[in-house]
């Protein structure tokens, strides 16, 4: 055990020389096993706490080598009503770009905690999903939760993430950011969602994250995700009415799995009118999982943004290579490297980053 | 264990392996066209991408001054998730709305604190979040790199300094630059379209597109009225100063005269709501503002 700790600690050190970047993408998990996203997760479109079977998934079948005896007694669940979980994330990333001091830091990304109150098994439940640090307390997500998430209907009301592409962890990808849903942009309103055999659906009415300080406008979301063993696709569509401007927007993705390599795709197109005469962005994913062997995971990731496609000369590209290595349960090992490209006369554009993660979630 | 799986698993394995197989090259021509996929040149964009101006306005040094902080940080940085009706917290970036949307408006994730408080820094919800010690929420921009803190001293000091607009002078009138044909221009064929270019961005949605067209102006307008010109007038998707209008068909060989008629209810006005004030003429609220002529083809 000890002889493990150390040889993970010399990996993490060893991989301080190494490239790295900031790229966690969990539905791989979700394509290379054949698995929708409720089967682990007790969000129905992914993300935050895990399910009893997610927490027995992540200290079984994840890991390198499992602690027999030492975690058999713990899923999450407090009593049969009460179930909790946490994910704390730390990085060391180092930024450079040309004619631009190069940065490095350790920080805390994040620490969560969730909480899944059940009320009536299988029908009303209230869902928390808290960030507690760094700085002070942010509440993600909160709300009430009522119907069946396995198979049937069910109702969200509160605050929560909007379904839209794959829920990668790294918000920083081009489709999370330019599409402006990801983890970092929760919303209030209701959400209806279907889950029956290999189709998952949902619609969403939310107020909209550009509204937040007008007090008008909504956004409506839908998504529907068709998933076989070994493939899945997805469509995506939002509209959002805003004093600024409306904004539309449709995606397609897909996941295939080939052997041990779990790939991974997404087209954004996007279409803003608030900018005078309107804009189209688009933004594209493709990613590659190799799971090389048990608690081992190399992931090579392309990425493509267009900011206005009536330009020609303004596009942007972004590739990664990261790997992540799972000694023991609930701990996770990243280590990898980023390149962006862009339009050689914007610095930021053309930035490298190198990032090593450690996270911890039970 | 009551786990759900999204299929049955020993149904068309043979199906599955051939899926798998042509899933894997597709695969790998799509990352390959990934790969291949490249970074625009920037040819003819500024660094922020988009187009030169005309008048070639160049890179603007960073500085203690909202126009410099715009420029340089929130424009090129901030405004791509800080933009339109997706603006996280309704927190628009970009140069038409980040100034009335920052100085002296409380933020939405600590009402108590004001984006920017004129002359006072440290109580401006922008520096804490911008230098990772906001009460909720992640450093901004999200996810990095972030600004270093020799940069977000420009914007401590443009606060400090109490927080002043944009030092460019008051927006002038409306006005036109340019037209292309140009006036008394004569061209060989017909032009796919007739450009408008004014000195500001338009508000696309002041624009009232019957108020301009083309028509063709008789040498003798007591005998014949003048012809006008079916077409469809945009604004450019690339330069939000230049309005275009596409002839529906060809011009023939004539005389061509691009008319405004002022007495629209709507006209063009720019993004501060400046409106384009013309002459008409002999009070009839048509003004033309450019005339050419389309040679016969030789």
């Amino acid at each position: 055990m000890i002889e493990r700790l150390i040889a993970a600690s010399l990996w993490l050190a060893a991989a301080a020389f190494m490239q790295s970047a900031r790229v966690q993408a969990e539905p791989y998990l979700a394509v290379l096993e054949g698995y929708k996203c409720n089967v682990c997760h007790v969000n129905p479109t992914g993300a935050g706490l895990r399910n009893e079977f997610g927490a027995v998934y992540s200290k079984t079948l994840l890991p390198e080598e499992t602690l027999r005896g030492a975690l058999d007694a713990w899923t999450g669940k407090l009593t049969d009503r009460v179930q909790v979980g946490a994910d704390l994330r730390a990085d060391w990333i180092r930024s450079s770009a040309p004619h631009t001091m190069s940065q490095q830091a350790f920080s805390l990304e994040q620490f969560r905690v969730y909480a899944n109150l059940i009320l009536l098994p299988d029908r009303l439940a209230i869902y928390l999903d808290e960030q507690v640090a760094p700085n002070g307390a942010q509440n993600e997500e909160a709300y009430v939760r009522f119907g069946n998430t396995r198979d049937g209907f069910y109702i969200k009301g509160g605050q929560f993430y909007l379904p839209f592409g794959w829920r990668l962890q790294d918000q920083t990808a081009f489709v999370r950011e330019i599409s402006g849903i990801n983890m970092a942009t929760p919303d209030k309103g209701l959400e209806l969602g279907y889950e029956h055999a290999a189709l998952s659906a949902q619609f969403d009415l939310t107020n909209g994250a550009g509204n937040a300080a007008g007090g008008s406008g909504y956004q409506a979301t839908t998504q529907l995700i068709y998933t076989m063993p070994i493939w899945r696709y997805g469509i995506a569509g939002s509209f959002t009415q805003s004093r600024a401007g409306d904004r539309s927007m449709g995606a397609v993705f897909a996941g295939l799995r080939t052997g041990p390599i779990a790939w991974l795709a997404e087209g954004d197109l996007i279409h803003d009118a608030s900018f005078p005469a309107g804009r189209t962005l688009a933004a594209g994913l493709l990613e590659g999982n190799w799971r090389v062997r048990r608690g081992h995971n190399l992931k090579l990731n392309a990425e493509y943004f267009d900011p206005d496609r009536a330009l020609t000369n303004d596009q942007q590209t972004r590739y990664s290579v990261l790997y992540e290595y799972t000694p023991l349960p609930f701990l996770q090992l990243r280590a990898g490297f980023r390149r962006y490209r862009g339009i050689p006369q914007n610095n930021a554009e053309n930035r490298q980053q190198l990032l090593m993660q450690l996270h911890g979630y039970f | 264990m009551n786990v759900f799986r999204a299929a049955s698993g020993g149904r068309g394995t043979l199906c599955a392996e051939i899926l798998a197989s042509l899933g894997s090259r597709a695969c790998v021509a799509l990352i390959a066209a990934g790969i291949a996929a490249c970074a625009g040149s920037g040819e003819g964009l500024d660094a922020n991408g988009r187009p030169l101006a005309p008048e070639g306005s160049g890179a603007v040094p960073l500085s203690a001054d909202f126009d410099s902080i715009q420029a340089n940080i929130f424009t090129p940085i901030c405004s791509l998730c800080h933009v339109g009706g997706g603006a996280p917290e309704g927190l628009r970036l970009d140069a038409a709305n980040s100034f009335n949307l920052l100085v002296a408006v409380p933020s939405t994730e600590v009402s108590s604190l004001d984006r920017v408080k004129p002359g006072d820094p440290n109580n401006s919800y922008i520096i804490q979040k911008l230098e990772g010690h906001a009460a909720v929420g992640a450093q901004m921009p999200l996810g990095g790199p972030y600004l270093s803190a020799s940069i977000i001293s420009f914007i401590r000091q443009w606060i400090s300094d109490g927080a002043q607009p944009s030092a460019v002078p008051a927006a002038k009138n409306l006005l036109i630059t340019s037209i292309v044909p140009e006036d008394a221009e004569r061209v060989s064929e017909s032009p796919p379209q007739i450009m408008i270019a004014f000195n500001h961005d338009l508000d696309v949605s002041q624009i009232d597109r019957r108020s301009v067209h083309i028509e063709r102006l008789m040498p003798d307008p007591s005998c014949e009225a003048a012809q006008r010109i079916a077409a469809r007038v945009t604004l450019s998707s690339i330069n939000p100063k230049v309005l275009m209008i596409w002839p529906s068909r060809p011009l023939v060989a004539g005389h061509y005269g691009l008319i405004i008629d002022s007495a629209s209810p709507l006209r063009f006005s720019d993004l501060a709501g400046q409106t384009l004030t013309i002459r008409t003429e002999n009070g009839s609220g048509k003004s033309v503002i450019s005339s050419f002529d389309v040679e016969d083809p030789p």
